[in-house]
């Protein structure tokens, strides 16, 4: 701290210096200097953020967001509870049934997603690769198996495999791959390399020192990204219902088919009283995991610390070297609360992975059929072809970017509200803060099918419904993404601005707007990003754009027009993230 | 010819040998034709400004590093040409500690220590009880040789750092090495647990008569500990000689800034 301020001191009174005494002798005016010419990166990046702008602007417009049609859904919504009401719940046995369906599949894609990741991400990291062929085949398939949705996955494997579990829990978890295999890189890229240097000078073999250090060291973070794919994909095998995946999801697109709205409600309830109850028991174990709870807790959660205390705290210690009757060294640990906390949680998730593995009732009878039939399967889907549909599917393509657009925007304009009013160094008390994070906490638990389907059966079908429901789910992340990165921003900076006798609103953006500026807008281009992914997926349940066109292409076999939408999603999906990742970088 | 390099033909002198080694990374000279010989069973230790290769020439000799020209032989052992499964039958012989101890801090004691048996093993290794009761149990008899006993099931980062060292040198001893290397050991310690460790070591290596190669940058522990020093100075060799007898004035010289030509007088 000390070091800090002399630091910064001695640069002050180093230029200003000459500066005063210049002024103070003669009153010239001093010139001012040439501004610095941006680099032609940075102009680039802005003049692409104002095109942004401009593009997101005019989708609202073209979608007709706009003040009328929010009247004449108001007179909907009062239809729309007219029509769900009475809630129509199926009996608690079968809704049981569905549901343990549902975790089962969602389970064991996640621990595939896991198996199959690990792999991928250690040739992938820079410190474990086994070369830079390795490092770029891994890169490769982590891109593609993110830029490619559950979706058309699903689509894909099911013409393979036919109905059952197994399309749907292969479906997610490949696509899993793209997140998980990345956050595990990054956590293994940002390793110490000592331990494993020291294993290495004893004679240990790559394999050896990998097992022996570097899975040790981020056993903490390959649980907690686990465990936050599995909340994702529980909200996603929900969405594959629409085209077979079994469990609640099928139900609840059964339902809104046939134009159940009572049952539909009902289900969708349950489906988000079941995402919101497992995300809070992930989000607990996840932060005890990584360490960020306080000590000696009560309870469940007590529990949860005990199961998670291998990785965080300390066993106590054991005792002098002893010795068995036949001369031999004793090892014994103690088995005091936490290692056998330890051991009940592996033991239960050992239980439930198998059990899972079990429900799911997996037919590998026909497996080796359906692989051998992969050529010619794979020949329906070539060469990809539009049939007569071309200017259809690519105006539906561009609804679907638009609906990426406007909801950002939108999602985006109410976040920065309700993101200001949550950060603790900006919002007026403690309680406002905490009220507006509670309020982010609740929309960022709501899943963005729920939310389109609410919307669906209040503004009908079409782009609108999935614009407000990616626009609301958006408040969630941004509404975060904002209030962190302003509670991130140098407070001292904001009070220098103070002392000079601004106001706090000069103080908002002169010091803390233009201080969280370049992540803001990182953020932003991020959710753009995920946004219009989202709008390919929302599609199939009618929410306007591309999707619908890939639903029903599927549904009555033409393969080629899948394969053709396939590409025009996979094509814009990567030029989007480029778009991102480029302007992200040349504005850092 | 200096000193240094005549010594090359007696055997007993030869337990690691350099010849006119140099190390470039990139445009840096790391090593500048560095020819020296250690003896067996003696405790030599490496002085030299940081940044002068103590750690580079520490590195040569399990192979860590292969020199840019010249050789290295460690027990005998071309390491500059050694293969993959020559280099690992070389390093099961050759311990070593390090500056940051190098353990992984979530893991406990014992497993850190039995993780210095890998190079012996054959096969990936995952939890303690993965490994051979025979290695576990060598593990448990070298922490309570450094006096760690007590700690075998503590998870290693919660340890003071002296506490840290000696675990690390558990984990070189449990390999039964004939050499042991040592890059900076105390320069992350306190006084107190410097003295520890330093006393823990030069104990360990004369009941094990280990070779020992240690850098240090604090003169008067190296006075202390050390049977011979070599000095090094911007990658070249520029004392070389008993510790006996040896002060304070001696050893100055490896620290100065020096001339080019006044190089080689020195080295002699
Ligand atoms: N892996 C490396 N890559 C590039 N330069 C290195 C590397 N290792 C050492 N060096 C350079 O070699 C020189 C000697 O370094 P080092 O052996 O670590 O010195 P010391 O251990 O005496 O402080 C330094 O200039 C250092 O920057
Ligand atoms: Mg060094």
């Amino acid at each position: 701290m000390t070091v800090d301020t002399d630091a910064s001191h001695s640069a002050h009174t180093g230029i200003p210096h000459t500066d005063a005494s210049h002024t103070g002798t003669s009153h010239a005016k001093v010139p001012l200097p040439p501004r610095p010419r941006p680099s032609a990166n940075r102009i680039a990046a802005g003049s692409t953020l104002v095109i942004i702008l401009i593009a997101a602007i005019w989708s609202v417009v073209a979608l007709e967001i706009n003040v009328a049609s929010m009247v004449r859904s108001l007179d909907n919504a009062g239809n729309f509870v007219s029509r769900i009401f009475p809630l129509d719940f199926p009996p608690l046995g079968e809704l049981l049934v569905m549901t343990g369906q549902t975790l089962a599949i969602v389970v064991v894609a996640t621990v595939l997603a896991v198996v199959l990741s690990l792999p991928v991400a250690l040739f992938a990291a820079a410190n474990t690769t086994s070369g830079p062929v390795m490092r770029g085949v891994s890169r490769t398939i982590i891109v593609m198996c993110r830029a490619v949705p559950d979706l058309i996955f699903a689509i894909v494997l099911f013409r393979l495999f036919g109905l059952g579990a197994l399309p749907g829990i292969l479906a997610l978890g490949l696509h899993s791959i793209g997140m998980v295999g990345k956050l595990y890189a990054d956590a293994i890229e940002e390793l110490d390399g000592g331990p494993a240097e020291a294993v290495r000078s004893a004679g240990g073999s790559r394999l050896q020192w990998i097992t022996s250090t570097v899975i040790p060291q981020v056993m903490p973070q390959l649980i907690a990204t686990a465990l936050h794919r599995f909340d994702i994909n529980l909200r996603t095998s929900v969405l594959l219902g629409y085209v077979g995946v079994g469990g609640i999801g099928l139900e609840l697109a059964n339902a809104l088919r046939t134009m159940q709205y009572q049952r539909g409600m009902a289900l969708a309830l349950v489906i988000l009283a079941l995402c919101i109850a497992l995300e809070m028991l992930s989000g607990a174990i996840r932060a005890s995991l990584l360490g960020r709870v306080p000590a000696n807790r009560r309870g469940v959660l007590g529990f949860i610390d005990r199961v998670a205390a291998g990785w965080i705290t300390a066993p106590r210690g054991g005792r002098e070297l002893q010795r068995g009757k036949d001369g031999r060294v004793r090892i014994a640990p103690q088995w005091d609360r936490e290692r056998i906390g330890r051991f009940a949680g592996v033991a239960l998730t050992i239980a439930i992975v198998a059990l899972a593995t079990v429900y799911a009732d997996l037919d590998f009878s026909t497996l080796a059929e359906d692989l051998l039939a992969l050529p010619q399967v794979l020949g329906t889907f070539l060469p990809p072809s539009p049939q007569d549909l071309i200017d259809t599917l690519l105006e539906a393509m561009l609804v679907t970017v638009q609906i990426g657009l406007a909801a950002t925007l939108l999602g985006l304009v109410l976040a920065l509200p309700i993101g200001v009013f949550a950060a603790r160094n900006v919002a007026s008390s403690g309680f406002v803060a905490n009220l507006f994070r509670t309020i982010i906490v609740i929309i960022r638990g709501l899943p963005e099918l729920i939310l389109a389907i609410v919307f669906i059966v209040i503004t009908g079908l079409g782009p609108i419904a999935g614009t407000l429901a990616l626009a609301i789910g958006s408040v969630g992340l941004l509404g975060k993404l904002v209030a962190d990165s302003l509670e991130e921003t140098d407070v001292r900076v904001q009070d220098a601005v103070r002392a000079t006798g601004a106001t706090p609103i000069q103080v908002f953006f002169a010091a803390t707007l233009r201080q969280a500026a370049p992540q803001f807008i990182a953020h932003v281009l991020y959710q753009l990003d995920v946004n219009i992914r989202s709008a390919t997926l929302l599609g199939i349940v009618g929410a306007g754009g591309i999707g619908f066109y890939l639903l029903n292409a599927s549904r009555v076999q033409e393969f080629d027009v899948v394969t053709f939408i396939i590409v025009m999603v996979l094509v814009t999906v990567l030029a989007v993230e480029a778009v991102a990742v480029w302007t992200r970088k040349a504005l850092r | 010819m200096t000193a240094a390099t005549s010594n090359r033909n007696i055997p007993e002198l030869g337990a690691i040998r350099f010849e006119n080694v140099t190390k470039t990374f990139g445009s840096v000279t790391a090593l500048d034709d560095v020819s020296v010989s250690f003896a067996a069973n003696k405790i030599n230790v490496l002085l030299g400004l940081s940044g002068s290769g103590k750690s580079t020439m520490l590195r040569h000799i399990n192979g860590l590093h292969k020199p840019s020209k010249g050789g290295v032989w460690t027990l005998g052992t071309p390491v500059h040409s050694a293969g993959a499964a020559t280099l690992r039958g070389l390093r099961n012989d050759v311990g070593m500690i390090f500056q940051q101890f190098h353990l992984v801090e979530s893991m406990s004691v014992l497993e850190n220590v039995c993780t210095g048996k890998l190079g012996s093993l054959r096969g990936p290794r995952f939890g303690l009880w993965s490994y051979p009761r025979a290695v576990r149990e060598a593990a448990m008899e070298q922490l309570a040789r450094v006096g760690l006993a007590d700690k075998a099931f503590q998870r290693a980062g919660t340890l003071s750092g002296g506490q840290q060292q000696r675990v690390a040198i558990a984990r070189a001893l449990i390999q039964r090495p004939t050499v042991l290397l040592a890059d900076e050991p105390v320069a992350s310690l306190d006084p107190l647990s410097s003295a520890g460790v330093i006393e823990l070591l030069t104990r360990i290596s004369r009941e094990e008569n280990l070779t020992v190669i240690c850098s240090l940058h604090q003169v008067p522990i190296a006075l202390e500990f050390a049977d011979r020093i070599v000095g090094l100075n911007a990658g070249r060799v520029v004392l070389d000689r008993p510790a006996a007898g040896m002060t304070h004035d001696d050893v100055d010289g490896i620290y100065a800034p020096i001339p080019v030509d006044e190089r080689t007088e020195l080295a002699g």
